[in-house]
């Protein structure tokens, strides 16, 4: 059933960028090394299986946590193990084991089961469990091997994120090509026979009116399967935002959506669980958006979980500086080193121009080319495709109360009145009383200021501040919801995908 | 390509020992010039185009119609009163920023237009000097500088003077495109005798009044132009505007000899420069949407209250600087009863 009317009306509208991916993906073939993270996904870090020098087949485990929460990882190419290294990732230092590849593509199955529908309840869980997908999604999807916070039994709804708010709206329609549309509705079956209380909510790109009937119709069999088309507005697709938007529900700031008994997943999270279940494909490969004018060509491409950046670093335009970010470019992880990996969750890549000079007279020219939540640039009402680049666009300037933070913020903070707070060291109980513990980090304030104050590290401050003083979500959020699994929880919160 | 290498020379133009000295200067020139060679720290990697230069450029193109039509009536007399706000008022500027050891800020750009714009055409020269100094280092500096002031500076130095140099601000007023000196602006001439001049002589700016206020289609455009462009909020003008003339209309029904009626209200005096320009300045008006209608409200029904009662005749200004006063009050109020309220929802 389609389901219209749902808007977020805060937030910011990215669109129209240059660098923006085409729809067209292109295998690349298997790297000669892989560095595979031991954390990657929802869960704790698992140990490592294998030992140096070892022969190890792509899909085989090579780490796995029994009493954890936690999903096994695996090997993504044939080949030895080379080496175990320390990684300072995207969640945090964390162990990684180096492979070296033998060059094959082949990898092998899960287990040697049937086809899924054949397969037990338990089964099923279980090669969900050792593929891998179990990971995806910000709390994991549960599974009785202790994949998530929350047993199955406790998941009252499924959303599905196939929309793409981040800076390239990057939708990942280019899976739909090759019958994807009755491989997400086989997925979304998948899930369903796991957990088969929960309600299916999916979300789409308002401008995509016939995928949106296609999918609605390939699903037309599943209960209580909605779909919801939205316009595309950052953040939604945080579980903070997209959760009160359809479901109309508050959120616990600062918990995972499993403590409402809430899986979010993406497009691509679906698909793998397809896979997963009806190919007995362990989770090896991914496929990520390659972003930014510093790319020769913007397309998607299928990667091996493990490759390093320096992979694609053939793809970047000669003689430009480039930043290397993974995922959206407001709250990505800068990389730095060559030799990261890409995890499991990694959904883009962006090579955005370094630009350390910020053109002459530029405050004065009738900008093109430029975004801005202000109109104050031609751009906002001309097609032209908007460049992005590192540069800040101005000096630091004193706060002049403009309010455009207080107009973006997606979670009703008024985020320069905790900055002067904070900045004047006045952090106290009330800021909690402001909400401070509602900011999720989408650096959305810091985005639209005009005098270029950081003011979302303003915020981040004042949280940390807060909690040594002993004051945090659990004593300000917590006391208004009633969550699931949260004695068995802690300290997960900051997963990512 | 080009412009990167003239940036290197401009760097090791300031790099001579002599200009050393004048380093904030220097500074603030390259600023200008070339913007800046900072990038972003991280997450978030990209950020907003806008930037205080540009947010102030925008307010002096929507006061552009206002300056040509004042060049346009008083000439060179126009362009000196103007020229020495500026200069008197940037010197200023410049001496605070070499105290402080901070660059100089774009605030003054504005400031340093709209103070002339709200004088009667032939204040002397030495009167400007005096109030754009005054407003400068007493309605800001003092504060902290931009950002940090209570009240508008132009407003500060223009009410200064108005107190201060009472003979000369109440009979420096001459008709447009004429060296006639009268005493007489439309509201002086109804608080006197209840005559009201043609509204389109109102709107064209062909009556007598201070140097912006009076080309009253140029101030209706250049408000919108920042409305549109979300430079300034649309609540503060509007409210200002709809209050004053609800109370207009009313009190025009009540006591028809002391209020005036709607129309004559919102086209005469400072009130539309005013409500577009320097109520809407950011720093000195409420942060809060609730708290800019409350000002928006309370500065109409004073403006009323002072133009009606009060020895002047004129009260856009008072009101303004007066809610300015009330600015952090009313945000308090809004924002504590804000979270209160909600806290109690859940």
């Amino acid at each position: 059933m389609i389901v219209s009317g749902k808007r977020f009306t805060k937030g910011y509208s990215f669109h129209h960028f240059e660098g923006a991916p085409e729809e067209r993906l292109v295998e690349s073939g298997v790297p000669s090394e892989v560095v595979i993270p031991l954390q990657q996904g929802f869960g704790d870090e698992v140990s490592a299986t294998i030992k140096k020098g070892d022969t190890v087949k792509a899909g085989q485990i090579i780490g796995a946590g029994e009493d954890t929460v936690s999903t096994p990882v695996h090997s993504t190419v044939n080949g030895t193990v080379e080496d175990f290294r320390v990684l300072s990732y995207l969640q945090g230092d964390t162990n990684a084991v180096v492979i070296r590849s033998d060059g094959s593509a082949d990898w092998q199955l899960v287990d040697d089961g049937g086809a899924w529908t054949e397969l037990s309840e338990e089964a099923l869980e279980r090669r969900l469990y050792l593929s891998g997908v179990t990971s995806l999604g910000r709390s994991g999807i549960p599974t009785r091997f202790g994949s998530s916070i929350i047993g199955p039994e406790d998941v009252e709804h499924i959303i599905i994120q196939g929309i793409g708010t981040d800076v390239f709206n990057t939708t990942f329609s280019v899976l739909f090509e090759n019958d994807g549309v009755r491989r997400l509705a086989e997925g979304v079956k998948v899930l369903k026979s796991i957990m088969p209380k929960a309600a299916v909510h999916i979300t789409f790109d308002k401008s995509d009116m016939l995928l949106i009937k296609q999918v609605d119709e390939a699903m037309s069999g599943i209960d209580g399967l909605r779909s919801y088309p939205l316009k595309a507005r950052f953040p939604q697709e945080c579980d903070e935002v997209i959760i009160p938007t359809i479901l109309n529900r508050p959120y616990p700031y600062g918990y995972l959506p499993a403590h409402l008994g809430i899986i979010v997943l993406n497009v691509q999270a679906v698909m793998h669980v397809f896979e997963a279940a009806s190919e007995n494909k362990p989770l090896i490969d991914r496929v990520v958006a390659l972003c930014g004018r510093g790319f020769k060509e913007n397309r998607y491409t299928s990667l091996r979980v493990g490759c390093q950046i320096q992979y694609v670093q053939d793809l970047v335009k000669e003689e430009m500086d480039v930043r290397f970010v993974f995922n959206n470019l407001l709250t990505g992880f800068t990389c730095t080193d060559m030799t990261l990996p890409l995890d499991r969750t990694c959904n883009s890549i962006t090579a955005l121009p370094e630009r350390q000079f910020g053109g002459f007279m530029n405050f004065a020219s009738p900008g093109f080319k430029n975004d801005s939540h202000t109109k104050t640039f031609v751009a906002s009402f001309i097609p032209f495709e908007k460049s992005l680049d590192t540069n800040l666009h101005g000096e630091e300037r004193p706060c002049i109360f403009c309010g455009y933070c207080e107009d973006v913020c997606p979670v009703g903070i008024i985020p320069h009145l905790i900055y002067h707070n904070v900045e004047r060291d006045k952090v106290e109980e009330h800021l909690a009383a402001y909400r401070i513990f509602n900011c999720m980090d989408c650096n959305l304030c810091t985005y639209v200021c005009p005098s270029k104050i950081p003011v979302a590290s303003y915020v981040r401050e004042g949280k940390d501040k807060l909690r040594e003083m002993g004051i945090d979500e659990s004593t300000v959020i917590l006391p208004d919801f009633q969550l699931k699994g949260i004695e068995m929880s802690n300290a997960t919160d900051e997963d990512t995908d | 390509m080009k412009n990167i290498d003239l940036k290197g020379t401009y760097d090791r133009i300031v790099r001579i020992r002599l200009l050393k000295n004048f380093e904030i200067i220097t500074d603030t020139i390259g600023g200008i010039l070339f913007g800046p060679s900072k990038v972003t720290p991280g997450a978030p990697h990209i950020v907003d185009s806008i930037e205080i230069k540009r947010f102030m450029s925008a307010a002096i193109i929507a006061l552009i119609p206002s300056t040509a039509a004042a060049i346009y009536f008083w000439g060179f007399a126009a362009i000196k009163i103007i020229i020495v706000s500026y200069v008197a008022g940037g010197i200023t500027e410049v001496l605070f920023a070499f105290i402080r050891k901070k660059e100089i800020e774009e605030g003054f750009l504005v400031t340093g237009l709209i103070f002339p714009l709200t004088l009667p055409p032939s204040t002397p020269l030495w009167v400007v000097a005096v109030g754009v100094i005054f407003g400068t280092i007493f309605g800001k500096e003092l504060f902290g500088g931009t950002g940090r002031n209570i009240f508008n500076p132009a407003l500060v130095g223009r009410i200064f003077i108005t107190i201060g140099f009472p003979e000369i601000m109440t009979t420096s007023w001459i008709a447009p495109l004429s060296d006639t000196i009268t005493s007489a602006t439309p509201l002086v001439v109804y608080k006197s005798s209840q005559v009201m001049p043609p509204f389109l002589d109102l709107l064209l700016g062909t009556t007598a009044g201070s140097m912006g206020e009076t080309f009253r289609v140029g101030i209706i455009l250049g408000g919108l132009f920042l409305m549109f462009i979300r430079i300034t909020n649309w609540r503060i003008p509007i409210v200002y505007l709809l209050t004053v003339f609800v109370m207009s209309l009313l009190g025009n029904t009540i006591l028809p000899a002391k209020i005036a009626p709607p129309a004559f209200q919102l086209l005469s005096g400072g009130l539309l420069f005013g409500a577009m320009f320097m109520a809407t300045d950011p720093v000195t008006s409420p942060f809060t949407k609730t708290g800019k209608v409350v000002f928006g409200i309370l500065a109409g029904i004073f403006t009323i209250l002072i133009r009606a009662f009060s020895g002047f005749t004129e009260g856009v200004m008072f009101s303004i600087v007066l809610m300015n006063g009330f600015t952090p009050l009313i945000d308090h109020i809004v924002v504590s009863s804000k979270y209160r309220l909600e806290k109690n929802e859940r």
